[in-house]
């Protein structure tokens, strides 16, 4: 383990030392305060919204923060092996006592740290959601957990590519459209195969599909995240008069909201994935409940992604193996 | 810059084709950090004519980290093939502890693929090969542990500084803490203290060659592998460099150094091995290679040029016409160039000069490479 904290602390400072690193991070946190602030002031008068403008703001944050780090991992990662090979710096790192393993995984985790600092630089965010309510701090734990592990997947996918390619163009675009795949591929292959299930006789059975939307990030994320508290039921004192049989009657009572679905992005993709698990003729009554009827969907994306992330390592890592006996065209060792 | 000028021999103050080292202990050898593979004929000499005290003699699995003969790196019929191309194609040499081989052959003639075989980068499909005692093909970490590679390019990592590349690398050769101490000395063997705290990116090229190359001794290795080492560099930084190959070879190290430059060879190296197209064509020892000559072009040149050519032509002489160089004479060997200058003295010629116009490494060198086009 030695070895790969030896790479990982010299990527680390390498990525940290280079002067467009303080850029890319003061300008992830500006467009993260200002879609904060945009959403806040969008929200900011809705009645429907008080108790739960802290769940919105969360939601859509991370949500929002999740598809900045889809954008920004790939740039990062995407040219980590490659990358050092047509700056020639790979070779004399191959023929230390690192090995393929440590370079490999030292990469990772480098990458890996890299992208949980710029998780960490929407913390003051985080904290002005949880003041506006809403936000119990187990949720925040669970979705940042999350979060960063899908982040190290997206690093993960784009270090293989890297050493799988030769060019570090080809290969930050291919990360791209992993990430594309991930995000757009999974629900649109999850809609066509949805089409293909209709029958004359029966409805699209979604509950064969399900699966196809499963690794999405943003359904891994939004299922895994602990259901947000409901808000307290706003209750009025409404006056009524009824008439019955030619007499009058004046009612006095309380009404309360019967809504018990709080407004939470997070919480409407999971019921939403949740319900695509459910037979269909059980999906004719809409469930009210806060949780789906179906059952958790995240357990399978997020298993998926994880060993898709562990795959691309072990392919990084063979990659890596020296000395090597086959060489793919255009590959310069050293 | 002010140290570089106080420390280092300067080149006119040194008799031509001796270059004396510059005084700085390289600590090849003697301060091994790790345990050695085994013992070498060569592990005495390194450590200064002293027993070498402290050295675990081990055996890895049975192999006995002996080459045949003892020698640092050895290739043995050694080919490799990338799709259809024939990078290597045969290759034999031996690269002894103590001396400097030195590696010429054309571009693409596969120098460059035989020192990522030996560096244990790239797998050779038959042939046997030794670096250290091991097989760089299945001992590859036996080798990596005491074999030094510069590559012919290399790069840095940005905004790191000289003494956190160093450290770095001693890290990465499993140091552990004395990665701090390796790395200080290097600086000064690589003469860079006062640049040690700057990122490496504004160090010239000169500099960051010889940080490159310090690199490679991290871990004392006793065998190094030097691609291309002097490549764009000043002359200057080329005689200091050949000043520390000799002096890591005389600590005892195997160096094996290829280069264009014939002339740095001719004054560094012990052993020629020609390259041409994927196979060894040739071998010289460097003393040898001046002793025995064969036909070669002399170049001539007396006060008067019209005696010098009436003289050559009494004789009977082939010669061209006289430039303001000289005249261009062919000869046989030494010894008729010998009978030549006697000749012209005995004749009255005022000759200046008579010297051959290329080096006999040259001349090697076209014929050997030259014969199979």
């Amino acid at each position: 383990m030695r070895g790969v904290f030896t790479v990982a602390r010299l990527e680390f400072t390498v990525r940290v030392r280079a002067g467009h690193w303080r850029w890319l991070l003061g300008g992830w946190f500006v467009i993260l305060v200002l879609f904060t602030l945009l959403l806040r002031l969008a929200i900011g008068r809705a009645p429907t919204l008080d108790g739960s403008r802290g769940t919105v703001m969360y939601g859509g944050l991370q949500l929002f923060q999740l598809a900045l780090a889809l954008i920004v991992m790939p740039a990062l990662t995407g040219q980590s092996i490659n990358g050092d090979r047509e700056r020639g710096t790979l070779g004399v790192l191959q023929v230390t006592d690192l090995s393929a393993f440590d370079i490999a995984a030292g990469k990772l985790l480098a990458a890996w740290a890299t992208a949980c600092v710029f998780l960490v630089t929407s913390a003051p965010l985080v904290a002005w959601s949880m003041i506006e309510g809403g936000v119990p701090v187990f949720r925040v734990i669970v979705v940042t957990i999350v979060l960063a592990l899908l982040l190290g997947v997206i690093c993960a996918i784009s270090l293989g590519l890297s050493a799988l390619l030769a060019r570090s163009t080809t290969s930050s675009v291919l990360s791209y459209l992993a990430v594309f795949t991930l995000t757009v591929g999974t629900l649109l292959v999850f809609v066509l195969a949805t089409g293909l299930t209709a029958t004359s006789n029966s409805g699209a059975r979604t509950d064969n599909t399900w699966v196809f939307l499963a690794p999405n990030p943003f359904v891994v994320l939004a299922d895994a995240a602990p259901v947000a508290p409901l808000p307290r039921p706003s209750c009025r004192t409404v006056t009524q008069e009824n008439i019955t049989n030619g007499h009058s009657q004046t009612v006095t009572g309380e009404v309360c909201s019967s809504d018990t679905t709080n407004v939470d992005p997070l919480g409407s993709i999971s019921r939403a994935v949740r319900q695509l698990r459910t037979q269909p003729d059980a999906s004719a009554t809409f469930s009210p409940g806060p949780i789906g009827r179906g059952g958790l969907v995240w357990p399978y994306g997020l298993g998926f992604d994880l060993l898709l992330g562990a795959f691309m390592l072990a392919v990084t890592t063979r990659r890596l193996r020296t000395p090597r006996h086959h060489l793919a065209r255009g590959v310069r060792l050293a | 810059m002010v140290s570089l000028k106080a420390t280092v021999v300067r080149p006119e103050t040194l008799p031509t084709g001796l270059y004396r080292a510059p005084p700085v202990d390289i600590g090849i050898g003697c301060l091994r950090l790790k345990p050695a593979h085994g013992d070498y004929p060569g592990l005495r000499r390194m450590c200064g004519g002293r027993p070498s005290e402290g050295v675990p003699v081990t055996v890895d699995g049975g192999v006995t980290g002996q080459t045949p003969g003892g020698d640092g790196v050895v290739a043995h019929e050694v080919w490799r093939r990338f799709g259809a191309v024939e990078a290597l194609r045969g290759v034999n040499f031996t690269a002894a502890y103590g001396e400097v081989t030195g590696m010429v052959g054309p571009n693409g003639a596969g120098k460059t693929t035989l020192f990522l075989v030996l560096a244990t980068l790239l797998a050779h499909d038959s042939g046997q090969v030794w670096v250290g005692g091991f097989d760089p093909a299945h001992h590859a970490g036996a080798v990596r542990d005491q074999m030094g590679w510069v590559p012919d390019a290399f790069g840095f990592y940005d905004n790191l500084t000289a003494r956190e590349y160093l450290t770095f690398a001693g890290a990465a050769y499993g140091l552990g803490r004395a990665a701090k101490d390796r790395a200080e000395e290097l600086i000064g063997v690589a003469r860079l203290k006062e640049f040690s705290d700057q990122p490496v990116h504004v160090l010239s090229r000169g500099q960051k060659q010889r940080l490159g190359f310090v690199r490679a001794l991290v871990h004392s290795p006793r065998v190094l592998l030097l691609d291309e080492p002097a490549a764009g560099l000043d002359p200057y930084s080329r005689v200091e460099l050949r000043a520390l190959v000799r002096q890591l070879a005389s600590d005892g190290a195997a160096v094996v150094v290829s280069s264009h430059v014939l002339s740095d060879l001719e004054q560094m190296a012990d052993r020629v091995v020609f390259f041409d197209r994927g196979v060894t064509v040739g071998e010289r020892r460097i003393d040898d290679a001046v002793r025995v000559s064969g036909p070669r072009v002399w170049r001539v040149w007396a006060l008067n040029a019209a005696d010098l050519v009436a003289a050559l032509d009494r004789h009977g002489y082939v010669h061209t016409p006289p430039t303001a160089l000289g005249v261009d004479v062919e000869l046989d060997s030494d010894v008729a160039a010998a009978g030549l200058i006697a000749g012209l003295v005995h004749d009255g010629v005022q000759v200046v000069s008579c010297a051959p116009l290329t080096s006999t490494l040259e001349a090697t060198y076209l014929q050997l490479t030259g014969e199979q086009a």
